[in-house]
């Protein structure tokens, strides 16, 4: 063993754990404290958020649309990994890179991007005009829809690479195995494919659940006043100096989420089971 | 087996991919043709084409001190992280360690929470140290949200490496040290290297972070924030075409660098 030694001292982890705990795990604490101190102990902060329908619907709503979001990720993005993992391994390098470009700019200039593209004098109104479709611009930005468009544009490359790498394990002779054994096309995917990358999909969808949740740029720009996010929320409590308000949004969003994917995870297995089981199980 | 439905499905899912990867990547590259435009608006298709959106944003000394801060925090942040995170991996990866996954868990959580949870927390933290409206502690916080990629990307590369070379140089005599900065080091480097320029992008387009706890300067992404929460201006629009090509550029060479630092050793 001696002999072996490389420079594996475990001080070289010290400045790491310096760093989470002062920029992570202080600050989390920091968090529960200003939520529930002020300066002494209360939960006047939870009761006003918990108690007014305002804050639980802007909760609700943020709980469906991450939930619709990472759903219509889940659904559009499996038959692209699909795609891909059929595909000789140089062409699957290149459509991951395809897929990668816009994971590479910022959400702040791919909301901006959507602004151009839906605005009043933006892309799709000029073609609407253009092409004699509609003479008065059609209101497609500020809208909950293009928050929905925008947000699986800028999250399904998330899914489609976590589904990818899930499907890239599975060896595909297992399709043609079922095949030979007599199984439909549709059936050798519904019955072996499909149980066998669920994993891999809910995990994509699960990223992208959280991601959403927490999501602030593209909900402010691109949606309307009806649209805000509790990490909206958030940042206006924060500008008006409610910290102890804003800190206890956060938490109900922390456990919002962790919540919620506990719910799906479970949803999951369930349904993995049936599309398994099908009847001979 | 008749082959016929079986290439029909296979063409409708190709035309699938192409329409998806188009809604993907259009908006981003819609930007780049209006940004070369010498008119006051926004506008489609573009005319009277000329640099002077780019003239502005060169010329307008706000616009350039938010560039150059956002450059220094982000090269701070890139170092801090590219370093610590490095160094936690040699732990990780070449130790047995109690506890290993409770602290890896540990280690890439700031991945997991919500961004706007951490941002508070980190603001909150500064104001009661005194230490918020510095670039330093921006720097810093942007580290620690770039240093679990730092530990996935560089790690993934260290279980690539073949311990041989490194026993060989301790064998030959070379201290520990010397033995992983010329056995190990030189295979790690794509690795390091690309979760350098990751870390870099990651403190560069970040935020929310900033938004709170900068309130004497702005980066680049705040200024960006402000113009366009006020009205649209086309200053934007090159403003971010510089920044798609930079980032397509730099995060396509570090993806190359990940790649080959995951495989080029097993082959």
């Amino acid at each position: 063993m001696n002999a072996e030694k490389k420079i594996t001292s475990t001080w070289l982890l010290w400045p790491a754990l310096f760093m989470l705990v002062a920029f992570f795990l202080v600050p989390t604490l920091d968090i529960l404290r200003a939520s529930f101190f002020d300066p002494e102990f209360t939960t006047k902060h939870f009761v006003k958020l918990l108690g007014s329908s305002v804050y639980l619907d802007v909760l609700w709503r943020t709980i469906k649309l991450s939930i619709v979001v990472s759903l219509i990720c889940a659904v559009i993005g499996y038959p692209i990994s699909y795609f891909i993992v059929q595909r000789p391994r140089k062409q699957q390098i290149f459509f991951l890179f395809l897929i990668f470009i816009p994971l590479w700019m910022s959400v702040l200039i791919r909301s901006y991007a959507w602004m151009v593209v839906l605005g009043r004098e933006g892309l799709f109104n000029s073609i609407l005009i253009g092409l004699g479709i509609t003479d008065q611009p059609v209101k497609m930005l500020f809208t909950t829809g293009a928050v929905y468009v925008a947000m699986v544009q800028i999250l399904l490359p998330i899914q489609i690479v976590t589904c990818y790498s899930a499907m890239s394990e599975i060896d595909l002779d297992l399709i043609r195995a079922a095949r030979i054994l007599g199984a439909k096309p549709w059936q050798a995917i519904r019955r072996v494919f499909l149980p066998l990358t669920l994993d891999g999909t809910v995990t994509g969808a699960i990223i992208v659940f959280m991601l959403s949740m927490g999501f602030f740029i593209t909900p402010a720009l691109v949606g309307g006043r009806k649209d805000i996010m509790m990490a909206n929320l958030i940042e206006f409590q924060v500008n008006q100096l409610n910290w102890g308000f804003a800190a206890a949004i956060s938490i109900i969003l922390l456990i919002g989420t962790v919540l919620s994917v506990i719910i799906i995870k479970r949803l999951s297995k369930i349904l993995t089971r049936r599309l398994v089981g099908g009847g001979n199980a | 087996m008749n082959k016929k439905p079986f290439n029909l499905s296979k063409l409708i899912l190709t035309g699938y991919f192409v329409v998806i990867i188009f809604y993907l990547t259009f908006p981003i590259f819609i930007i780049i043709p209006i940004s070369f435009s010498n008119n006051p608006f926004l506008r489609f298709p573009p005319s009277n084409l000329g640099v002077l959106w780019y003239e502005t944003y060169l010329g307008d000394s706000g616009w350039v001190e938010s560039t150059l801060l956002s450059l220094k925090v982000a090269l701070l942040a890139c170092s801090v992280s590219t370093v610590i995170g490095t160094m936690a991996v040699l732990v990780l990866e070449r130790q047995a360690l109690r506890h290993k996954s409770l602290l890896t868990y540990f280690i890439t959580s700031p991945i997991i929470v919500p961004h706007i949870f951490i941002s508070l927390g980190m603001f909150i933290f500064a104001i009661r140290l005194g230490i918020d409206d510095n670039a330093i502690t921006l720097a810093f916080a942007h580290a620690t949200i770039a240093f679990p990629f730092v530990v996935l990307i560089v790690g993934a590369s260290h279980r690539q490496l073949d311990p041989t070379f490194e026993r060989a140089a301790r064998v030959l005599g070379a201290g520990p040290v010397r033995a992983f900065f010329s056995a190990a080091f030189p295979s790690l480097l794509p690795g390091i290297v690309a979760a350098a320029v990751f870390s870099f992008f990651v403190s560069f387009d970040e935020l929310i972070i900033a938004e709170f706890m900068m309130s004497g300067q702005q980066t680049l992404p705040m200024r960006i924030w402000a113009d366009l929460k006020l009205e649209m201006r086309p200053t934007i629009a090159a403003v971010s075409s510089i920044l798609i090509v930079v980032s397509i550029v730099g995060m396509g060479a570090a993806e190359l660098l990940r790649r080959r630092s995951i495989k080029t050793l097993n082959d």
